[in-house]
């Protein structure tokens, strides 16, 4: 009888763990590069001042603070991810870069929040400060000349007469403390247990380089030449779009 | 049956016959080496903390395979010994010399049969890379590279099964294996176990911390007016100064990324076009064709020629290079332009670079061969 209450015994016990394991709901972020409404992938020729023609090599960046918002708290979701969209075919763009966090409380929250870039408080290091595991480890993602990680690089080459030579690069890298930005969308978001919610992130580079003369000043990483950057930062809020 | 009879003992003599073999079949493995029994040897495991140069990365050591002095002394005696290779002729440091940076200042390096397709990487402070090795990134790990070159049919044609053997039978190599990793007997000793203290050895190279650059960046020495010029335009630091681009790819402190560029070495009208697709030829991408890893610059004025083909004898070829523009393709870094650097700011480009030299690893006696 001992026996067969210690057996029953252990089997709940298994029966309650398993069921611990599907608390919770999942949420996925899928990010997406886009040009004028269109999938964005790399090496594909895309209008641009006429008779310019642009083809992106190289879009990421790193997002940090990602939490979901409650009334009166924040649940931190993740500290840094480097969101790579550099993609070569249009499968693959569609596809985007997706980051997904499980196990989160099924609740109503409202709203989202994360920055493009890094804070003061990260970005006051060095690469070598991070462990390998971190995308801050990468010191191709910081500018010694800034004293700042590389917040955004937005890559590719200009066709500046619009006969298909593609042979100026361009590179427009953000970065320093003034230039982080937090994006924060106040909109309903319901965490159900064992359930996936999905919101897509999109990112159309047309409204990023919105103003920006890439002919004349192709690159930005002199110290004292931001204001291209400025600009292509300012029109990140507009080139945004939270899709639930 | 009346034999077995009259001999009371015949079963048990059997049995001990049986024991016997079965014994004797215990100490000859499979392929007919005498197994030996190491146990008798002590193992004393001593971790191996290297010193890190200031402003360096932690080193992360592999968790399954720790640093120990005698790790590390048996990976260098395995890094300098041709046993690995089919003939004899050829170890790890027949194409990684100390005194030439742990290159071999050749385009090509020679192997058991021709030369080889690339020329050879310096392995200045690769115990900081953490993937992608070799020209190409093929190899995720540094064991997983070590593990290569023995059986590539140029290199030192050789398999792994009969570097076990001759590693096995070998009296010195099975007390030092014992030493390193506390095997119980000769035949646990494998191409892991090699591999792992190859890389051991390998991740004590480390340069950095007393060159004129690395004395300048803490502040300890000003650098002259060339090299600051140089430093100057390497970083983009002075607005008035034209941007070199190096700093983008060469990053502080390594010099070196494990990144890959497509720096404008070949002419293709599209990605497919490249003679050597390089990184494209491992991931299979497009986007990756053409794409080679980012060396270190240390130590640059030991390690001729350059580029993972060796094209450039000399580091005014290469600055010449880069601020050309290089050979176009659409994948070519965007910071490869003709870039209308005066003769004197190259020159001053390269005394920068120079200070990134550090003799002292040249002739570093833990980096010597042990034969």
């Amino acid at each position: 009888m001992k026996i067969q209450v210690l057996c029953l015994s252990v089997l709940l016990l298994i029966g309650i763990n398993s069921c611990k394991k599907d608390t919770g709901g999942t949420l996925t972020l899928h990010f997406k590069a886009l040009y004028d409404g269109q999938s964005l992938p790399m090496f594909v020729t895309k209008p641009y001042t006429n008779p310019e023609q642009l083809q992106f090599t190289h879009l990421s960046f790193l997002v940090s603070d990602l939490v979901l918002l409650d009334q009166s708290s924040k649940v931190n979701l993740k500290d840094v991810e480097l969101v790579d969209l550099s993609f070569d075919d249009a499968n693959t763009a569609d596809g985007g870069y997706t980051i997904s966090i499980d196990n989160l409380p099924a609740k109503n929250y409202s709203g989202l929040s994360f920055g493009i870039g890094v804070p003061a408080d990260m970005n006051v290091k060095k690469p070598a400060d991070y462990p390998s595991s971190s995308p801050l480890s990468n010191s191709s993602y910081y500018w010694v000349a800034w004293d700042s990680f590389i917040f955004m690089k937005t890559e590719g080459r200009i066709d500046t007469i619009g006969n298909g030579s593609f042979d100026t690069g361009f590179a427009f890298h953000t970065g320093t403390d003034n230039l982080y930005r937090i994006v924060e969308a106040n909109i309903p978001i319901l965490i159900e247990d064992g359930k996936n919610k999905q919101i897509d992130i999109d990112l159309d580079y047309k409204k990023v380089l919105d103003g920006i003369d890439i002919k004349s000043n192709p690159q930005n990483h002199n110290p004292k030449d931001s204001l291209q950057i400025k600009v292509l930062v300012q029109n990140l809020s507009g080139a945004l779009t939270l899709v639930q | 049956m009346n034999f077995i009879r009259k001999v009371p003992g015949f079963y048990f003599i059997v049995l001990i016959c049986c024991i016997g073999l079965l014994r004797c079949h215990d100490t000859i493995d499979i392929i007919g080496i005498a197994d030996v029994d190491l146990t008798p040897i002590p193992y004393q495991p001593i971790p191996y903390l290297p010193d890190v140069p200031a402003g360096f990365p932690a080193l992360e050591q592999p968790v399954d395979n720790p640093m120990t002095i005698d790790g590390i002394r048996l990976g260098r005696k395995l890094f300098f010994d041709p046993i690995l290779s089919i003939d004899s002729t050829i170890s790890c440091s027949s194409c990684h010399l100390p005194n030439k940076s742990f290159t071999d200042q050749l385009s090509f390096s020679p192997g058991v049969a021709g030369n080889t397709l690339r020329s050879s990487l310096s392995l200045l402070n690769v115990a900081f890379q953490y993937h992608g090795f070799f020209w190409d990134g093929r190899a995720a790990t540094l064991e997983l590279q070590a593990l290569q070159p023995i059986e590539n049919a140029i290199e030192m044609g050789e398999s792994w099964e009969n570097v076990e053997k001759k590693l096995r039978r070998h009296p010195g190599y099975q007390a030092e294996f014992r030493k390193a990793f506390g095997i119980e007997s000769s035949s646990m000793i494998n191409r892991d176990l090699a591999t792992k203290a190859i890389s051991q050895f390998e991740r004590t190279i480390i340069s950095g911390g007393n060159t004129r650059y690395d004395r300048f960046a803490r502040g300890e020495i000003f650098l002259n007016d060339n090299e600051t010029n140089g430093y100057l335009m390497f970083f983009n630091v002075d607005p008035v100064l034209p941007d070199a681009q190096c700093g983008h790819c060469h990053t502080a402190p390594l010099f070196g990324t494990t990144d890959y560029f497509n720096n404008g070495l070949q002419e293709s009208a599209d990605l497919e076009g490249f003679a050597d697709k390089g990184l494209g030829a491992i991931t299979g991408k497009a986007s990756d064709n053409g794409k080679f890893k980012t060396p270190t610059l240390r130590n640059l004025v030991f390690t001729a020629p350059y580029m993972h083909d060796g094209r450039f004898t000399t580091i005014q070829q290469v600055v010449d290079h880069y601020t050309s523009g290089g050979k176009q393709s659409p994948n070519k870094s965007s910071f490869l332009n003709n870039l209308h650097l005066t003769e004197s700011q190259k020159s001053d480009l390269i005394s920068f670079i120079l200070t990134l030299t550090d003799s002292s690893v040249l002739t570093n006696p833990a980096y010597k061969s042990p034969f």
